[in-house]
C-alpha cells in the first residue's frame, strides 16, 4: 500500500474565463491533518471538490488510495468521509435518519451503522437532537451533525472544507478537538480553512493557494522558519492614524493599519531604517507610542507575506 | 462487474429509492400534479355527461398512472441541487445513474401504488379486469416508462423546481388530449393522429382499454412490448442527457 493515500497531480479548472485552478499538485500521507490554505476565492474549495470527484477537471488527476477519482468514483470514494462547506444534510429527514441513510449508501450492516451513529452523536453531543428534524437544528450542530455524517463509514481519509466557519468559539473547539483525537486514531484529515491559527494549530502540513496556484508549502514550522529573516514590528500610538498616509510613509514595506495599532513586516536587515522613520512620524504628526513590540513572524504573518508576495 | 458489486449497486438505489419516497411523496408538487390533476381531469370528463364508473375507470387508471409516475421526477434534481444535498450525495461512493435510477424507482413504485389502488377500487365495485396479472404488469411497465419521462424533464439546467414542473407540464398535459383517452384516437383530426402514435401515453392507455374490455387498437402484447421500448428510450436519454447537465447544477 501505497504511503500517499491521496495524491493529485496538475490539477487545473476554468469557469467561463476565470481559471479557478491552475496545476494545482499535492499529496498526503496516512495518518497526517494536511491543510489547503488561502484566502477567499483561492481555488481551496475547488480543487477539494475536484479531489474528491464532484466535478470534473480540465486538466490533471487525483488519486484516493491509489484509485483514480474520476475513473473509479465509486471505489475511491468508499474510503473518504467528506465535510463540505455549505451545510447539506436532507433538512426534511431528522438527524438520525440522515445517518442511516448515508450508512446505507455505503452498505454499511443496520446493527454497525446504529451502532456507530449512537456512538459519533454521543461523542459530538447531539445524541439529544437526533429526533429533530435537520431544519430546526442551528448551524453548529448541522456542523457536527455533518461530521457525524461523514465518519458514519469509518473512513481512513476525511475531507473537511472550512470546518469551523461560522461557527462559535465552543462549537469551533469541539471540532478541532475531535479531529486531532480523529488523527491518534491514525485517520488522515485533509481540510481548507482561511483560519490560519486553526491551521497552525491542526495542520502536521499545509499548502497555500492563491489566484489557483499553491505558492508554498511545508510544515507550518518550516515556512516560520523560512521567513525567519523577517522582523514583525507592532506599534500602538495614543491616536487613531491616517491608515493611507502611513501607508506612504513606509512603502514598500508590509503595513497593516487597525485604528491606534500598526503592523510592520520588514527584513531584519532594515529595521533601522523601520525605526527611524517611526520617529519621524511620531514627530510629525505628534504622536506618542504606548506600546512597541519586535518579534519574529508568527503563522498569519507567515500566510500574510507569502500572499502579499504572490500578488 | 461481480455479483457481489452488482447487488451492492442495487442496495444502493434502493435506498435512495427509500429516500425519495420519504421526502417527495407529500411534496407540493408531487401532490397537486401527482395525484389532484388526474383526479380532476377524471371529474372535468365524467361528470354530466353519464358515464357509469366502470365506464370511466380506465381513464382514471390511465390518467393516475401517468401524472403519478411523471410527477416526482422532474423535480428531483432540481430540488436536491437547490438544497445542496446532491453534492453531499455526489461525495459518497454512488454515481449519477446510481441517484438517477433511485429516484425513478420511488416514482415509479408511487405510480405503481396508485394505479393499483384504483384497481383494487374497482374491485369492489365489481369492476373486473380480463387479467388481473397482466393489467399489473402494464402498469408496472408504463409507470417506469413514465417516470423515466419525467426524467428526462429533470435534465434542465436549473436549481429552480418550478422550471422542471413547467416544462413536464408542458409536454404533458397536451399529450392526454390526443392519446385516446378522451376522445379514441380513431376520431382525432388526421393531423393530430401521428402524434397519438408517438405518445407513449397511447399505448397504456389502449392496453387499459382491452383490459377492461373496451375497444383497443392494438394487442396487449404490442402494446406493453412499445411501451418497454420507450422506456429504454427514455432511461437511456434522461441517464445520458442528467449526466450532462449535472455539472452546471453543481
Amino acid at each position: 500500500m501505497t504511503k500517499d493515500v491521496v495524491e493529485v497531480h496538475d490539477l487545473a479548472k476554468s469557469f467561463g474565463h476565470v481559471r479557478a485552478v491552475d496545476g494545482v499538485s499535492f499529496s498526503v500521507r496516512r495518518g497526517e491533518i494536511y491543510g489547503l490554505l488561502g484566502p477567499n476565492g483561492a481555488g481551496k474549495t475547488t480543487t477539494i471538490r475536484m479531489t474528491i470527484g464532484i466535478i470534473a477537471p480540465d486538466r490533471g488527476e487525483a488519486y484516493i488510495m491509489g484509485y483514480n477519482v474520476h475513473k473509479e468514483p465509486v471505489k475511491a470514494r468508499s474510503f473518504i468521509g467528506v465535510v463540505p462547506e455549505i451545510s447539506n444534510p436532507y433538512v426534511d429527514l431528522t438527524a438520525w435518519e440522515n445517518l442511516m441513510l448515508v450508512g446505507g449508501i455505503y452498505c454499511i450492516p443496520k446493527k454497525v451503522i446504529v451502532k456507530r451513529a449512537e456512538n459519533l452523536l454521543k461523542i459530538l453531543k447531539i445524541y439529544d437532537a437526533r429526533n429533530r428534524k435537520v431544519k430546526v437544528l442551528s448551524k453548529g450542530m448541522r456542523r457536527r451533525l455533518l461530521l457525524a455524517m461523514a465518519l458514519i463509514s469509518d473512513p481512513e481519509i476525511l475531507f473537511l472544507d472550512e470546518p469551523t466557519s461560522g461557527l462559535d468559539i465552543i462549537s469551533a473547539r469541539m471540532i478541532r478537538s475531535f479531529l486531532l483525537k480523529l488523527k491518534e486514531q491514525g485517520k488522515t484529515v485533509i481540510l481548507t480553512t482561511h483560519n490560519i491559527d486553526e491551521a497552525g494549530m491542526l495542520c502536521d502540513r499545509v499548502a497555500i493557494m492563491n489566484k489557483g496556484r499553491i505558492i508554498a508549502r511545508g510544515t507550518p514550522k518550516e515556512l516560520k522558519i523560512r521567513f525567519g529573516e523577517y522582523t514583525r514590528i507592532l506599534l500602538c500610538f495614543d491616536k487613531e492614524v491616517d491608515a493611507k498616509l502611513i501607508r506612504e510613509c513606509f512603502n514598500p514595506y508590509e503595513v497593516v493599519v487597525q485604528g491606534r495599532r500598526l503592523i510592520i513586516v520588514c527584513r531584519s536587515k532594515d529595521l533601522r531604517d523601520i525605526l527611524d522613520q517611526i520617529v519621524c512620524i511620531v514627530k510629525e504628526y505628534d504622536l506618542s507610542i504606548e506600546e512597541i513590540q519586535a518579534s519574529g513572524l508568527n503563522f498569519e504573518d507567515v500566510f500574510i507575506k507569502v500572499i502579499g508576495e504572490s500578488e | 462487474m461481480r455479483f457481489g458489486e452488482i447487488s451492492q449497486y442495487l442496495y444502493k438505489i434502493w435506498v435512495l429509492c427509500l429516500k425519495d419516497m420519504r421526502l417527495y411523496y407529500f411534496k407540493g408538487p408531487t401532490v397537486i400534479m401527482g395525484i389532484l390533476m388526474p383526479l380532476f381531469l377524471w371529474l372535468a370528463f365524467v361528470v354530466g355527461r353519464g358515464f357509469s364508473f366502470a365506464e370511466s375507470l380506465p381513464a382514471l387508471v390511465t390518467l393516475a398512472s401517468f401524472f403519478v409516475s411523471s410527477s416526482i421526477t422532474p423535480i428531483v434534481m432540481p430540488w436536491e441541487a437547490r438544497q445542496k444535498s446532491l453534492e453531499m450525495l455526489l461525495s459518497r461512493p454512488v454515481t449519477i445513474y446510481i441517484i438517477l435510477l433511485g429516484t425513478a424507482l420511488a416514482s415509479s413504485l408511487f405510480g405503481i401504488f396508485i394505479s393499483s389502488a384504483l384497481v383494487i377500487i374497482g374491485l369492489f365495485l365489481n369492476v373486473v379486469p380480463r387479467d388481473l396479472i397482466l393489467l399489473v404488469l402494464g402498469i408496472a411497465v408504463s409507470s417506469l416508462c413514465y417516470s423515466f419521462m419525467g426524467l428526462l424533464f429533470s435534465a434542465v439546467p436549473s436549481d429552480v423546481p418550478a422550471d422542471a414542473v413547467m416544462l413536464s407540464s408542458a409536454v404533458r398535459l397536451p399529450l392526454i388530449f390526443v392519446s385516446g383517452i378522451f376522445i379514441p384516437v380513431p376520431s382525432l383530426p388526421h393531423y393530430i393522429k401521428p402524434i397519438a402514435f408517438i405518445s407513449p401515453l397511447t399505448y397504456f392507455s389502449d392496453f387499459i382499454n382491452y383490459s377492461y374490455g373496451y375497444g383497443s387498437l392494438f394487442t396487449p402484447l404490442i402494446d406493453v412490448v412499445v411501451l418497454f421500448l420507450l422506456t429504454i428510450i427514455f432511461a437511456a436519454s434522461a441517464l445520458a442527457i442528467n449526466k450532462v447537465t449535472l455539472m452546471r447544477r453543481l
